[in-house]
């Protein structure tokens, strides 16, 4: 049960069905878009629901692409490598001699089924464009949520300093420096300085 | 010396996450970060491209990547077994009601188990049955209990679900029954979802569970890691510590659960159903210095189970490049 499906002597242009299974949605868009970038692609989102299986067997993609931490990773694994529920033979990363494709692809998150016999110039741009989308969408929500962290940081420094004014009968500049100096004798950070008053302000408020 | 050791989220990973939480790897001058992963095949890959330093693995799957059965092929050493036993099947509550066992004892639930999924393949809705990965001894006691009752594995839809999401599988209705470890049987019982039809320490004793999965050119870490789990294990074997690891287990960075359900297992104390019967079994997970040692005896019986199961041609063409996954002379010396 090898190569069982005749591609011989195509032109490179040839389309090509890509499925994308992806359990974030919004990252799967990221990479639907990414890859429409394919030469004669065809880029098909897939929902990972229940009827997953069916939705591929119909669909009969040359590539599948599925985060590993998609839930229907291990079930699409089985369909494809063990027990040959599927007509065609698909195998993960056809080309096992290229290490370093396939480490970066399963640092980033990803993990592909292919179609036995696609040729390996024509899986790597595939590849690579996933790579790519995927570390950057990751990159993307790291800064996202470091932002979010950031805001909250500077909501709890202003709470700080309104408590501060209106205790100590302070201008907002002086209730600030007060913050900072205690932050710098204690070794600690503004924001630890401004949580510790507003949680104590809290209990006795 | 930094190492990311990868784990799937189970109560038989508790020796490796002693080991480090007690400070033993620490000891022994081992930096580890202990790295959950969502699924068995992941795990494979990530440990199989270099990504992890080792992980707690599938004993089966340990061997199939070794073999290049599965996934990227990696040359892997395992100096240590993790765990013995552990495992149970787990049906949902209307399927134990249509199987109807004349009893708790194995060949009754085997025999009601394989009645049913006999009228369900004739009708043409097979049951649909999870296993953790193919390359597992779930895969091999689901067919052993099967077999058990006049039946095999080809009654069945076989689907792979990893352990963390069996429970969920089964109470959204997405599978009739799953073999899984501890607690995810527990966790299905607590949830109301499922019954434990059969415990895997009586479908196949002894069972070489979860290994140290290293990557051959790793070895050299092997001696301080085995010292510090030899602690650990010791450490996990004894009661009077069960409660704290049960806590150490349960916590959202972990397994994310009650660790009353980890407790359970542990103790070998489990309820069967919701309000149903609590069986006392000490065996069912075994995971003390006993355990660690590999048995020699591992690769001929996983190797059997494979072929038997349909996963290869022949054992006997396997056997000589199978017995370098376990290195000569080790462990527990």
């Amino acid at each position: 049960m090898t190569v069982s499906r005749d591609r011989p002597l195509e032109p490179p242009d040839q389309s090509l069905t890509i499925a994308v299974v992806d359990p974030s949605r919004a990252r799967a868009a990221v990479l639907e878009e990414g890859l429409r970038a394919v030469d004669g692609a065809r880029v098909v989102v897939i929902p990972d629901t229940a009827d997953l299986p069916d939705r591929l067997m119909a669909l009969a993609p040359d590539v599948v692409v599925i985060h590993l931490e998609s839930p229907s990773r291990d079930l699409l694994e089985q369909m494809f490598g063990v027990s040959r529920l599927v007509e065609r033979p698909v195998a993960m990363f056809v080309d096992r001699s290229d290490a370093a494709m396939m480490q970066a692809a399963v640092d980033a998150g990803i993990s592909a089924y292919i179609v036995d016999g696609l040729r390996a110039e024509r899986i790597k741009p595939i590849i690579d464009i996933a790579i790519l989308r995927f570390n950057a969408f990751a990159r993307l929500q790291r800064e996202l949520s470091e932002a979010r962290g950031e805001l909250a940081d500077r909501k709890l420094i202003e709470r700080a300093k309104g408590i501060l004014m209106s205790a100590k009968g302070l201008t907002e500049d002086e209730a600030y420096k007060q913050l900072r100096r205690k932050a710098m004798n204690e070794k600690r950070k503004i924001v630890d300085i401004a949580r510790a008053i507003v949680t104590a302000a809290d209990l006795l408020g | 010396m930094k190492l990311q050791l990868g784990y799937v989220p189970l109560s038989d990973a508790a020796v490796l996450i002693a080991a480090v939480t007690q400070g033993f790897t620490a000891d022994e001058g081992l930096a580890v970060d202990l790295v959950p992963e969502p699924s068995w095949a992941t795990l494979r890959d990530r440990l199989a491209l270099g990504l992890l330093d080792g992980a707690h693995m599938l004993a089966p799957l340990a061997l199939a990547c070794h073999l290049g059965l599965s996934g990227p092929q990696a040359r892997l050493i395992a100096p240590a077994a993790l765990a013995r036993n552990g495992n149970a099947v787990t049906v949902s509550l209307p399927l134990w009601e249509a199987m109807a066992p004349a009893s708790d004892a194995l060949p009754d639930v085997a025999r009601a188990l394989v009645a049913v999924a006999r009228r369900r393949a004739r009708d043409g809705r097979p049951l649909t049955l999870a296993t953790v990965h193919p390359f597992s001894s779930h895969t091999y006691q689901l067919r052993h209990l099967l077999a058990l009752g006049g039946g095999g594995l080809d009654l069945v839809r076989l689907v792979v679900v990893p352990p963390p999401r069996t429970a969920a599988s089964l109470q959204g209705g997405a599978i009739d029954g799953f073999c899984v470890g501890a607690p995810w049987n527990s966790v299905a019982v607590a949830a109301g979802a499922g019954r434990i039809a059969a415990l895997g320490c009586e479908i196949a004793p002894g069972c070489p569970e979860k290994v140290l999965a290293l990557p051959a050119e790793m070895a050299s870490v092997a001696p301080p890691l085995l010292r510090g789990l030899r602690r650990a294990a010791r450490w996990c074997a004894a009661p009077e510590h069960w409660p704290d690891l049960a806590a150490r287990l349960a916590g959202a960075d972990r397994l994310g659960i009650d660790a009353d359900l980890i407790l359970r297992g542990l103790a070998g104390r489990l309820r069967l159903g919701p309000g149903g019967p609590e069986r006392r079994t000490p065996n069912y997970l075994m995971l003390g210095e006993d355990a660690l040692a590999p048995d020699p005896g591992a690769v001929d019986w996983i190797l059997a189970e494979m072929a038997a199961a349909g996963q290869i041609a022949s054992a006997e063409t396997l056997r000589v490049e199978a017995a370098t996954l376990y290195p000569a002379g080790s462990p527990a010396a």
